[in-house]
């Protein structure tokens, strides 16, 4: 058995050879035809304003990525666990191999409570945007 | 069932040594070679032609009919098109992550089916990592959306890009731990073995894939499997009818096609992912040699799936894509995990 890990480096070259050639084609192909307007920020047609770098979005895009962090770091924790634990179920029995796990998630689910009661999952709406349509909260 | 990974197949077919590593190199390059070409053939029959197709069908259009028979040469048209069509770079993009996005859109796609084993021998690497390691790949394409999203300087790009990954996020959760709830009963995260342990008889003549195992975790893993790849209901990032096409809306020509094709690789690569861990890999009637058709067969039918919902489903909110993944979704797929690990420990 050879290291699956030169296999798997090769398909990265590959699977960025693919792009790079197409990329390579097109720019044999396509015509530039610079014009006055074309570049413009699309913007329905309207005439573009101000940066959209500076725009303020909702705070909410930020909390759910927190909250992401918090459980993607679980996840790690958990998947040594679902590999090993149909043997440690025989090796030590159940209650051993499983209820750290439930004690675990438990401790996660209780967060998850927390960060739901405190709204970081419910999205939250400006004024401005709700006024004179809070009919369907 | 264990089968040796294709380079070394090829590398044995040919009469060279296995065992050097620079053979080893060649070898594995032909065999990703291969790979590659698959998918894009794959991806290059789904794109143009067969989801035309498919919606039309649901709307109960016809769709492309003219060049070729039934229309199959619309592929060979738009490749051409697309690909000569001048790429017009904005004001004001942010220019090394512009022209970067589509790349790490495309090619993070790819990278995922090394470890898939699609039957016939065609299998191009078995680490013992290898459902993290499609995990880890998979989810390669948000950055690729974000750099896309914010380099574009257009407003819609950059709301496009943060649903993108407020999406990606909220339901990359409840899919791994999905993905979990199958370790458990492998005991592995080894791709080949996790399709090994799906190959006895559960009653009858029905085998025991996971998804007829654990038929909640199966559907679980299809929804948050929609909103990875981003089709209805989970189409927010992209929503034609609000922010015009996303992160992709200032992006033409052969970027276009980069971003679209990394789009429909990955709905192949979820739909790889879901037939190895769920529908058995290549198992199917017949000799272990059809393997490859019975694969095509899943990953297609994944894609044909994806593309009902698509046409059937209406699009969500971003406030209940939230309250969905974040309060419906995380919760259920922690409950599948517990109570496999229960089930499983009471069976074992």
């Amino acid at each position: 058995m050879s290291n699956p890990w030169i296999a798997i480096g090769a398909l990265a070259v590959v699977a960025l050879a693919i792009p790079i050639t197409m990329m390579a084609v097109s720019s044999l192909l396509r015509p530039r035809v610079p014009e006055q307007g074309k570049t413009a920020t699309y913007e329905s047609g309207e005439v573009p304003t101000g940066s959209s770098r500076q725009i303020k979005f909702n705070i909410q895009y930020y909390m759910v990525a927190l909250l992401f962090v918090v459980f993607d770091i679980e996840t790690v924790l958990i998947f040594p666990w679902t590999v090993i634990y149909r043997d440690a179920v025989s090796a030590v029995g159940m209650t051993k191999a499983l209820l750290p796990m439930v004690v675990f998630i438990g401790v996660l689910v209780v967060g998850l409570g927390w960060a739901w009661r405190n709204g970081a999952v419910r999205w939250v709406r400006s004024p401005r945007a709700t006024k004179g349509a809070d009919t369907y909260e | 069932m264990q089968s040796a990974p294709l380079p070394e197949t090829l590398a044995n077919l040919v009469g060279l040594d296995p065992n050097s590593t620079p053979v080893m190199i060649v070898m594995s390059l032909v065999g990703a070679a291969l790979i590659g070409t698959l998918m894009m053939t794959n991806t290059a029959l789904a794109g143009p032609w067969a989801k035309r197709k498919i919606t039309a069908a649901f709307t109960d259009r016809i769709a492309v009919d003219r060049i070729g028979p039934y229309g199959l040469f619309i592929i060979v048209a738009d490749a051409v098109r697309l690909l000569s069509k001048e790429l017009i770079v904005p004001d004001g993009v942010d220019r090394p992550a512009w022209d970067l996005a589509p790349l790490v859109i495309a090619s993070s796609a790819l990278l995922g089916f090394a470890v898939i084993p699609m039957g016939s021998g065609i299998h191009l690497a078995d680490p013992e990592v290898g459902l993290a390691y499609v995990f880890a790949t998979a989810s390669i394409a948000s950055v690729g959306l974000v750099m896309a999203g914010y380099a574009s300087n257009n407003k819609y790009s950059f709301l496009g890009g943060l649903r993108a990954v407020a999406q990606n996020v909220a339901y990359e959760i409840p899919l791994i731990l999905t993905g979990a709830s199958v370790v458990i009963f492998a005991g592995s995260l080894q791709m080949s073995e996790i399709v090994a342990a799906q190959q006895q008889a559960l009653i009858g003549p029905i085998p025991s894939w996971y998804a007829f195992v654990n038929p909640f975790a199966f559907v679980l893993f299809m929804i948050a499997n929609l909103a990875e790849v981003g089709r209805n209901p989970f189409d927010i990032p992209e929503a034609p009818t609000e922010i015009v096409a996303g992160y992709q809306t200032e992006y033409s020509s052969v970027y276009f096609v980069l971003i679209y094709l990394g789009e429909f690789i990955h709905i192949f690569l979820g739909g790889a992912i879901i037939a190895t861990i769920f529908l058995g890999g290549p198992a199917g009637p017949g000799p272990a040699s059809l393997g490859i058709v019975w694969f095509l067969v899943k990953i297609w039918g994944v894609f044909l799936f994806t593309q009902w919902a698509r046409s059937a489903v209406p699009r969500v909110r971003i406030d209940q894509l939230i309250e969905i993944g974040w309060k419906g979704m995380l919760v259920l797929s922690l409950a599948n995990l517990l109570l496999t690990a229960v089930i499983v420990g009471v069976i074992a």
